[in-house]
């Protein structure tokens, strides 16, 4: 039988098994899962495993996430209050940079899995090991040094010091989240994640001019993996687009894998990466609220053949998905990116 | 060229290039050079900002970085600008600004409400996590023409607490055609349609054409 790693490493080498992998990015989907609030869900890293389990067998997807929320990083660094919503990803309520004073009081932890902030994503990881390691891609979420700030400041605050403030402190800054990121991403190795999405929207030209990305992002990112090397690393900017900088990240970093925003044009990014590297195709899920079951399957073909016309070394995936996506457009999704990702979906 | 006109393209390429040091000189040497204050507002730093709108509308390819350095040297140079006015400048319009209920990101905000400054637009920042009941109730309290909600996330955007409570509110209280309602924030660019399912009259694409946008909702409702 063939599993949704085998899928991937296939998609890697550009062939088609049965069809290209769906990654599906869901996360507060699965508070409404398990029944409870979304607060009680991520408390617990068994609730998350469960449910992520479970919506696995439920839809059908290729992938399951270990990540809770974004602002667990945050908390990792110091970050004390979380605001939870009921239909929404919780969010970093108190930044633990309030001041650039700050910077300099910022600690890396030395070991973060023995914080208790990462205690239920190794409890999750575990479970999602123990019962579908090796067979399903077991996804984590670390974000660059150059977009952790956002986290830690605030977005307003980390432009200001990016385009205003003293480059000394900028790069002490950057410096500690690239330590941080450094520590994280060999945690989550060692904890058996297999696919590390490397989240830098600080890294799109949609967010800072090509000259800062050259001169700042590139060398950041390079330090971020200089160490783990970059296998299983997943080059994706927030949703924000990548094509700009796609063949600059290849040459310089060597990163296997993109994961473009829903605004690139995905027949570009297959171009521009010429099969050096596997490739998301990736739907705007904002619409996934509103469009009918048929507008979804519209678009994911049209997603789809725009890639697939042009190489095979092709997966689908979502951005994030929105809480209130209703249950039938999910099904909609993966059913037609299963049905118009297999040879004989592309060639109906 | 002129000496304004060279000022205007200095000033225009320093924005452009992000370059908030070489902006401020520009405007420095213009007025040793006799360019008067009002000038270099209305003829340099408004111009200026409509460009950045217009190359956005055409698909030049601009960044967020541009767009909050665009908002922070015109705002910037505004305010250096007022206080040598020859007479109290007049103000076109005020506007209520703020995140929707549950959301606190605010740099979106702050790029809308420097380009507003900029423009001779008053404008009350309420911060964030704002009830809508504090839009409505401070909008008619400073007898503004605009509410401006930003929201960067999608429940926040759709949210019952937020630009649709605001609606709600000016419906009940028969305010529509007095106050439009403007909204923006990354939901609504990956649904131009979004706006209008919550309730707004307009929406606006990024901060600095925001103004823009704000501008012709005053307009429409002096008329």
């Amino acid at each position: 039988m063939i599993s949704s790693m085998d899928r991937l490493a296939a998609a890697a080498r550009g062939e088609v098994l049965d069809h290209i992998p769906v990654f599906c990015n869901m996360f507060d989907q699965g508070a409404r899962e398990l029944g409870i609030p979304i607060e009680q869900y991520v408390s617990n890293g068994e609730y998350v495993a469960e449910a992520q389990l479970r919506m696995l067998k439920k839809y059908g997807h290729d992938n399951v996430w270990s990540l809770f929320y974004v602002g667990k990083e945050a908390e990792l660094l110091g970050c004390k209050k979380i605001r939870f919503a009921k239909d929404g990803p919780p969010n970093v309520e108190d930044y633990v940079i309030k001041d650039f004073s700050d910077i300099e009081k910022l600690k890396v932890p030395d070991d973060i899995t023995t914080h208790p902030a990462f205690a239920e994503s190794l409890k999750c990881l575990n479970i999602l090991r123990r019962e579908v390691g090796g067979k399903t891609p077991i996804c984590a979420y670390l974000t660059a040094s150059m977009s952790l700030p956002a986290i830690l400041m605030g977005m307003e605050k980390w432009l200001e010091l990016l385009m205003l403030g003293s480059s000394d402190l900028r790069d002490l800054l950057l410096e500690k989240c690239s330590d941080f990121f450094r520590k994280e991403i060999e945690a989550y190795r060692k904890a058996g994640a297999d696919i590390f999405v490397y989240s830098d929207p600080y890294g799109s030209t949609d967010i800072i001019p090509m000259s800062l990305f050259r001169d700042l992002s590139l060398k950041w990112m390079k330090r971020d993996l200089e160490p783990g090397g970059v296998d299983g690393v997943v080059y994706y900017v927030g949703g924000a687009r990548l094509n700009p900088v796609a063949d600059m990240v290849i040459r310089e970093l060597g990163i296997g894998t993109f994961y473009p925003g829903p605004m690139d044009d995905i027949a570009e990014t297959m171009r521009i990466l010429d099969n050096r590297a596997l490739c998301a195709a990736v739907i705007n899920d904002i619409r996934l609220i509103d469009w009918t079951p048929e507008q979804v399957r519209a678009e994911v073909k049209r997603i789809l053949h725009s890639g697939l016309n042009i190489g095979k070394k092709l997966f689908f995936g979502t951005v994030v998905m929105p809480f209130e996506i209703p249950d039938e457009n999910i099904h909609a999704m993966i059913d037609a990116a299963k049905k118009y990702g297999s040879a004989a979906g592309f060639e109906a | 060229m002129n000496v304004l006109e060279e000022i205007i393209e200095s000033y225009n390429k320093a924005v452009f290039d992000t370059d908030r040091a070489t902006a401020i000189q520009v405007v420095a040497d213009g007025l040793d050079k006799g360019v008067s204050p009002e000038d270099i507002v209305f003829k340099v730093v408004i111009p200026g900002l409509d460009l950045m709108v217009k190359a956005i509308s055409e698909g030049y390819d601009t960044n967020l970085a541009q767009h909050f350095m665009t908002a922070q040297i015109a705002a910037d140079i505004t305010e250096r600008m007022l206080v040598k006015f020859s007479a109290p400048p007049k103000y076109i319009g005020h506007v209520i600004f703020g995140t929707a209920s549950g959301d606190l990101h605010t740099l979106g905000k702050r790029i809308v409400i420097g380009c507003l400054k900029a423009q001779m637009i008053d404008v009350t920042d309420l911060g964030v996590n704002v009830p809508a009941e504090k839009f409505v109730d401070t909008a008619v309290a400073c007898d503004a023409q605009v509410i401006g909600v930003s929201a960067m996330m999608v429940h926040t955007a759709r949210g019952e607490n937020g630009a649709l409570k605001v609606r709600k509110l000016l419906h009940e209280r028969g305010l529509e055609q007095r106050i439009k309602l403007v909204v923006g924030g990354a939901p609504f660019r990956y649904d131009p349609e979004l706006y209008k399912t919550v309730g707004a009259d307009a929406w606006a694409e990024n901060g600095v054409s925001a103004s823009r946008i704000i501008l012709d909702c005053i307009a429409e409702v002096a008329r």
